[in-house]
């Protein structure tokens, strides 16, 4: 489903964030991308998510190489997917309901549709109670379940996710991996990219290992 | 919103000017008659070809032939004040004269005057009394308003408009943390420039709006405490409503230079 064919990406010269990354991801699965700090681990990321156009290479996904989607029309690609990120992103002066209701919005659909999804989604994070609170007012772990149910709230094919446990407490950790794992039960395609070796240790189905922007190894369970 | 208000105040005031100037030329020109004086002792029969010759004019509308008589009782009627004074001469000094009023537009023609010039040639025409220069300096008047108007307005309606450019900058600047994840949500282009273009439309019809109450307010106001003191100027130096199109005009360039303001910031400072 997710194909990457010799990815390289360089930021500034002479260091290549990424070298010749070759890697296919197939639908449904569970991967973990791992790798020291600076290993390109979120460059690889946000190539797949067009945040970032990679120098040379070819990403095709479902069949149609998104590289070549114009700018403009990058929003039907992003559609299809969800993404977590590590600083959470979440909009502080908008209450959780709307903060997870935002891709639901940008598809315009109608306030009642969005309204059950919402609450729907929130259930599923154990966060419904705090449907009306503005983000200020969660915690640390709170605030990331609001992230994962923004991403998650339009049933997306691929759901990525930026080191989501970074800064979060072991049993905590383990709690949001869960939350992914439920969320690849149900068909989504998870790419998660983690330093945590007790979570690859516990979830890791598929674990791809990145050095210095170079991909050196891959393990599947 | 102070000097979008103020810029759409200014062609307003100058527009509304203007519309009286022009209400002034158009009264003149709908009243615009000439008078050919004739000769004192011209035979009736004489008069009567006289006055046949004017009507005959293809530029002339009706004639009023208007006796001595006639034109005395007129200005012993206008001039009551005066009447001793005609008494004093003895004779009725006033000739006998045509009033011919003109056709629609005729004021306005080139050919007029060459009839004027025709006409003043006629046997029994001692002189002619036409005002078509008071109705053309009137004309002027309306149209250099209107300029001025327009130019002093325009250079304001620039300055809104980096305004209400600048306004939306900070704005997207703001906003940027917003935009960024509405961006990777999967919004389009046009759903996140919507809203800006909506507040910069807004800004500047509510601004254009305001100046139209503002100049609703001089109107009102004007005559009551400065109009007096104008003299005989107050006729020339007064405000008139502006018409429901040129409100329309007001309030849709407001909007569109509210939309042109959002349009230039965005373009430069919301890379999507």
């Amino acid at each position: 489903m997710i194909e990457l064919y010799h990815i390289w990406k360089q930021y500034q010269k002479p260091a290549w964030a990424l070298s010749d990354v070759t890697l296919h991801i197939k639908r449904g699965q569970f991967c973990l991308i791992t790798g020291p700090s600076g290993s390109g681990k979120t460059t690889l990321l946000k190539t797949i998510f067009r945040e970032l156009v990679p120098t040379h290479g070819q990403i095709i996904i479902a069949g149609k190489n998104i590289l070549r989607i114009p700018g403009s029309r990058i929003y039907q690609l992003r559609r299809q997917m969800g993404i977590v990120f590590q600083d959470f992103r979440l909009i502080f002066h908008r209450r959780v309901f709307e903060n997870v209701g935002v891709p639901l919005q940008v598809l315009g659909l109608p306030h009642k549709e969005i309204r059950r999804r919402v609450f729907n989604t929130l259930r599923m994070v154990n966060l419904h109670h705090k449907i009306w609170e503005f983000p200020a007012s969660l915690s640390y772990g709170e605030q990331q379940r609001v992230a994962i149910a923004r991403a998650v709230v339009n049933n997306p094919r691929i759901l990525l996710a930026d080191e989501p446990t970074g800064n979060l407490d072991t049993e905590l950790a383990f709690e949001i991996i869960g939350l992914f794992k439920e969320i690849n039960r149900q068909g989504a395609t998870v790419i998660i990219c983690t330093h945590d070796k007790e979570i690859i240790r516990r979830f890791g189905e598929r674990v791809v290992f990145l050095h210095s922007g170079k991909l050196i190894g891959q393990e599947a369970a | 919103m102070t000097i979008i208000c103020l810029s759409f105040l200014i062609i307003g005031v100058f527009l509304s000017l203007s519309n009286n100037l022009q209400f002034l030329a158009r009264q003149l020109s709908d009243n615009l008659a000439v008078v050919f004086f004739l000769d004192k002792g011209l035979s009736p029969s004489d008069t009567e070809a006289v006055i046949q010759t004017i009507r005959s004019s293809s530029h002339i509308s009706r004639v009023h032939y208007v006796t001595p008589q006639e034109a005395l009782r007129r200005f012993r009627q206008r001039f009551p004040q005066l009447q001793e004074v005609v008494a004093g001469l003895g004779l009725n000094p006033f000739p006998a004269s045509v009033e011919a009023v003109l056709k629609d537009k005729a004021a306005e023609s080139a050919e007029i005057l060459n009839l004027m010039d025709s006409l003043r040639r006629v046997k029994g025409v001692e002189d002619i009394q036409f005002n078509r220069d008071w109705v053309e300096r009137m004309r002027s008047l309306s149209r250099l308003a209107r300029a001025v108007g327009f130019f002093l307005g325009g250079i304001l309606v620039l300055a809104s408009f980096f305004i209400i450019s600048n306004v939306i900058r900070l704005n997207v600047l703001a906003r940027k943390n917003e935009v960024e994840i509405l961006r990777l949500v999967g919004a389009s282009n046009v759903f996140i420039r919507i809203p800006f273009f909506m507040e910069g439309i807004a800004l500047g019809v509510l601004g254009s709006l305001l100046s139209l109450a503002l100049i609703y307010g001089v109107i009102r106001v004007f005559p009551v405490y400065l109009g007096s003191s104008l003299g005989a100027l107050q006729e020339i130096v007064n405000f008139r409503y502006l018409s429901l199109g040129q409100s329309l005009g007001l309030v849709a360039g407001g909007a569109v230079m509210g939309f042109l303001g959002s349009l230039s910031s965005l373009a430069r400072f919301l890379k999507i």
